[in-house]
């Protein structure tokens, strides 16, 4: 008898708690649904704000970053004497890799026609050191612009070069618009 | 159905390439040669539509564990759920995003009003609760990614003295409380900056960290999911969530026939021996414990709250904004000497003034101030609360499955001699 | 006995891991990464100041918002245009009035005749020496991007960084003709215009000389476009242009000389007539990393002055 009521007595204190730890959970849930849910978001760099620190070189979980130098064709002035792509001092305008700035000769240098040359990136070459970011920043047009490649980005929650960016570039962008440049 | 338009939609819109960037600051070069500006190289991101797939995922698995633990009981079948667990949650999706870290999510979007969380964060930290609710712990047996993988290094499982694993198991709610502050300041996602096995599924850690991994996964060769029990605070949530499930996995009294074959069997040790009543401690004594226990539980309370919130500082000195703010109210230039440090030069470039800068990051300490009172007094309550519960004595003439730190990994099982007891 | 003392170990074991993590969490709070790739423009920054022969006497605070381009008329008063006023100074650098602009103000130009011309994005504005609107005209084509202004005897010179030419006006607003199309006979490159600097200006000897940026040469042309003579000076040192587009600016001193300012490496130089290097104004000392359009006016005595956009002041050097 006594037992009855003593296994009664847990099963209410047990079923209550559980029916009300439901309630509070459900409304958590809709107030956090209402206010707060967005869709899938990556993480992404704001171009006009990056000072090319080199931490996007340094700070990725991954072993190669998953930021890349991406070359906005539209805004390149498809100069000689490029910016981005000759170290400062250059002695004369040469795919000599002396020459070079990338420190992993990532761009590739192709003539056109005269006065104009092309340059392409490999990205499977590319570290996201930024020099050719800054050089084309400084001299240049700023066509140069380091991104986060989505492909390669694992999306962590929290990125760690998010957390050590000194001008706070990254941010979540949606998925349906994945990049960020500076005009 | 209108979910799903908007799903096939953003689908269809994912698969366009996207060329609104770029915009033309200034008229391109005219070329004379049929020379053709190459296309930019940009990729798209993981669509959208896979979000779902790996919610549906989790709900599928979470489901058919849940089912294969407490209806069929086979632990070969967890074993197996296991292992699909660990390649997809594990090395497919690399770990991210887990439930584990949803809790910083969840804290996040609820003290920064106007905060985004992802539909994902949001779903992987309430369905295993709601699981844990209904059927007990069997989203920490074989679906987390974490628990998975610890779960395959399980061989020769010692059982830690009941006082050891009661102060242990503690730091999971030290590190609960410390994860909510720092992820609500925005301060950090420690949980998934500690992450020990994210390294092992990314092929890519630091190198203390692949150490630490290491290290646990070792250890849990002998003392069974050493994170699960000691660290993992959405551990500490579950096992508060487990305690009032309503269908756990449980020894059935009148079936068992006390052949004491399970005792051991549980490589966390949540199978409790009979607990007879000539075992009881002097009842006088241990009611004036009690009782004095229940007085100090305030007190313990205030203290923690007290000390805690005097470290509101140093513990606030994690947040960016907080130290920048420090370092150019004090000229330290964070202790580097020729170059300007990059985060005053980033700073310098952002356009904030100063004193915005200062005012912000008074908020943020305030917050701290705050935050760490009701850790410090949360610290001070699980304190208390343990201590009573060490204290408490429950008559129990039967083998019972604790069931806030039973994992359900239904290993028991297969030691029980008659079927379907456990 | 054994069994506790593994236990032992383990347990020291997993206070190490939890020691580790909280270990890393404290240090990461103290350091600040340097940047190892680095992009070091240190060393061509750099300028013997035996190569100064210019200094600084006056600096004018300037309060309209986005200044973006300068001149000077023959009382040596000083017009700041901007996003949307005209700001004018007299030759000892006091505010004396301002005018409201319809639109962003590129450039401008004084005539002989105290008349202002105004270049904004795609027209071109007269103002009459009272210094109220009289006629405005724009240039009939796309893309126009009007960069800069000249003016002589009835002929205005407009460069249009769009399309990469030079327009030649009369005063009417009639076009008369082209100036910088491709024309190998007369071994005209064509302008290259990488970036939205491009600027031309009246010579000593009435000749137009406008700057092809992307070649980092300046060319003199006659008022029906046949080219006279050019030089070009590529190089990051002091001596040369640097970078892909430069000089951004020029002025034209009254012997001759030109003033040349560039972006990337921020200098403002002095050229002798024949193009050879004399010597430095201002170098990168004297401006902020990354100012772009310092424009150039030079006065009736022979001040340079200078607009320096980003700190929003107008410096004035005197000869050394």
């Amino acid at each position: 008898m006594k037992k009855n009521n003593n296994l009664s007595r847990r099963d209410f204190i047990n079923r209550s708690v559980r029916v009300s730890a439901f309630i509070g959970l459900g409304g958590l849930g809709a107030i956090l649904f209402k206010n707060n849910v967005s869709g899938e978001t990556i993480w992404q760099l704001d171009a006009s704000k990056c000072i090319q620190c080199g931490r996007c070189a340094t700070d990725c979980v991954l072993a190669q970053s998953a930021v890349k130098c991406m070359h906005v064709y539209d805004m390149c002035g498809y100069c000689d004497l490029c910016g981005g792509y000759f170290r400062t001092e250059v002695k004369d305008l040469t795919t000599a890799a002396e020459n070079q700035l990338c420190p992993t000769r990532a761009i590739e240098r192709k003539f056109v026609e005269e006065p104009f040359f092309e340059y392409k990136i490999d990205e499977k070459l590319c570290i996201a050191c930024g020099k050719c970011v800054a050089g084309c920043g400084a001299f240049g047009n700023g066509s140069l612009q380091l991104q986060v490649n989505p492909d390669i980005c694992t999306n962590c929650n929290q990125c760690s070069i998010a957390k050590n960016c000194p001008t706070d570039s990254f941010q979540k962008v949606p998925v349906n618009k994945p990049y960020k440049f500076s005009k | 159905m209108q979910k799903w338009k908007f799903i096939i939609v953003l689908f269809a819109f994912n698969l366009l390439v996207i060329n609104a960037i770029g915009q033309k600051r200034f008229p391109k070069p005219e070329f004379e040669t049929e020379y053709m500006q190459p296309q930019m190289h940009s990729p798209l991101p993981r669509a959208n539509i896979l979000e779902y797939l790996d919610i549906l995922i989790l709900v599928g698995s979470l489901s058919l564990i849940s089912w294969v633990i407490v209806k069929k009981r086979s632990r070969k079948a967890v074993f197996w759920i296991t292992v699909f667990s660990v390649i997809y949650f594990g090395f497919y999706r690399q770990g991210c995003i887990c439930s584990v870290g949803s809790i910083q999510n969840v804290s996040f979007a609820l003290f920064n009003p106007g905060s985004e969380i992802p539909f994902s964060a949001l779903v992987f930290f309430f369905i295993p609760i709601i699981y844990t609710l209904l059927f007990g712990r069997t989203f920490c047996a074989g679906i987390c990614p974490l628990g998975a993988l610890q779960e395959l290094f399980v061989f020769k499982p010692i059982n830690l003295e009941a006082w050891l694993e009661k102060i242990l198991g503690i730091l999971p709610f030290i590190y609960l409380g410390l994860a909510v502050l720092y992820s609500a300041t925005g301060t950090d996602f420690i949980i998934c900056r500690y992450d020990p096995f994210v390294g092992f599924f990314r092929f890519n850690a630091s190198f203390m960290m692949l150490i630490v991994g290491g290290i646990f996964l070792l250890l849990g060769v002998f003392i069974a999911r050493p994170y699960c029990r000691f660290l993992c605070p959405y551990g500490a949530l579950l096992n508060l969530f487990s305690r009032f499930s309503r269908k756990h996995l449980t020894i059935t009294p009148n079936e068992c026939i006390q052949c004491r074959l399970c005792e051991d069997s549980c490589p966390v040790g949540s199978i409790e021996n009979p607990n007879l009543l000539k075992e009881r401690e002097n009842p006088k004594k241990s009611t004036k414990r009690y009782i004095s226990y229940l007085i100090i539980l305030p007190v313990l309370i205030i203290i923690g709250g007290l000390s805690i919130s005097s470290f509101h500082e140093n513990l606030a000195m994690a947040n960016a904004k907080v130290r920048l703010a420090k370092e150019i109210m004090n000229k330290t230039n964070f202790g580097l000497i020729d170059d300007e440090a990059l985060e005053i030069s980033g700073f310098k470039t952002s356009g904030q003034s100063v004193s915005e800068l200062f005012e912000e990051a008074s908020n943020v300490v305030n917050s701290f101030y705050y935050g760490s009172w009701f850790l410090g007094a949360y610290l001070g309550l699980v304190f208390g609360l343990t201590l009573i519960n060490l204290n408490v004595f429950r008559y129990s003439p039967d083998y019972t499955i604790n069931k806030a730190t039973c994992h359900s990994c239904a290993r028991c099982v297969d030691y029980c001699p008659i079927k379907k007891s456990v | 006995m054994k069994q506790k003392v593994f236990i032992g170990a383990l347990l020291i074991i997993i206070v190490v891991a939890i020691s580790l993590m909280v270990k890393d969490f404290v240090d990461t709070k103290n350091t600040s990464k340097k940047n190892p790739y680095k992009y070091d423009l240190e060393s061509l920054k750099k300028i013997d100041s035996t190569k100064f022969c210019f200094k600084e006497i006056h600096q004018l605070e300037l309060e309209i918002s986005e200044p973006k381009c300068i001149a000077v008329d023959n009382q040596s008063n000083i017009f700041v245009g901007g996003q949307d006023e005209i700001s004018v100074f007299d030759k000892f650098g006091k505010f004396t009035y301002a005018l409201k602009a319809s639109s962003a103000v590129n450039c401008m130009a004084i005539s002989s005749f105290d008349e202002l011309y105004v270049g904004t994005k795609n027209s071109i504005q007269l103002w009459n020496h009272e210094r109220k609107l009289e006629k405005s005209w724009l240039i009939k084509a796309d893309n126009v991007l009007i960069t800069s202004l000249a003016i002589k005897d009835s002929s205005i010179f407009v460069a249009d960084a769009g399309n990469g030419i030079v327009w030649h006006y009369n005063i009417n607003g009639e076009l008369l003709n082209r100036i910088g199309d491709k024309d190998t006979v007369q071994g005209i490159f064509g302008f290259v215009i990488p970036s939205s600097y491009f600027d031309l200006k009246i010579g000593r000897d009435g000749e137009l000389w406008v700057v092809n940026p992307g070649r980092h040469s300046l060319e003199a042309y006659t008022d029906e476009g046949n080219l006279i003579s050019s030089w070009t000076k590529s190089s990051m040192q002091i001596q040369g242009f640097c970078g892909c587009c430069n000089p951004s600016n020029i002025a034209i001193l009254s012997n001759g000389s030109f003033v040349t300012s560039e972006k990337g490496i921020e200098r403002v130089k002095v050229y002798k007539p024949s193009g050879e290097f004399d010597c430095v104004v201002a170098g990168p000392d004297s401006f902020e990393k990354g100012t772009k359009g310092i424009d150039l006016a030079v006065d009736s005595d022979d001040r340079i002055v200078v607009l320096d956009p980003l700190k929003k002041v107008v410096r004035i050097f005197v000869k050394l």
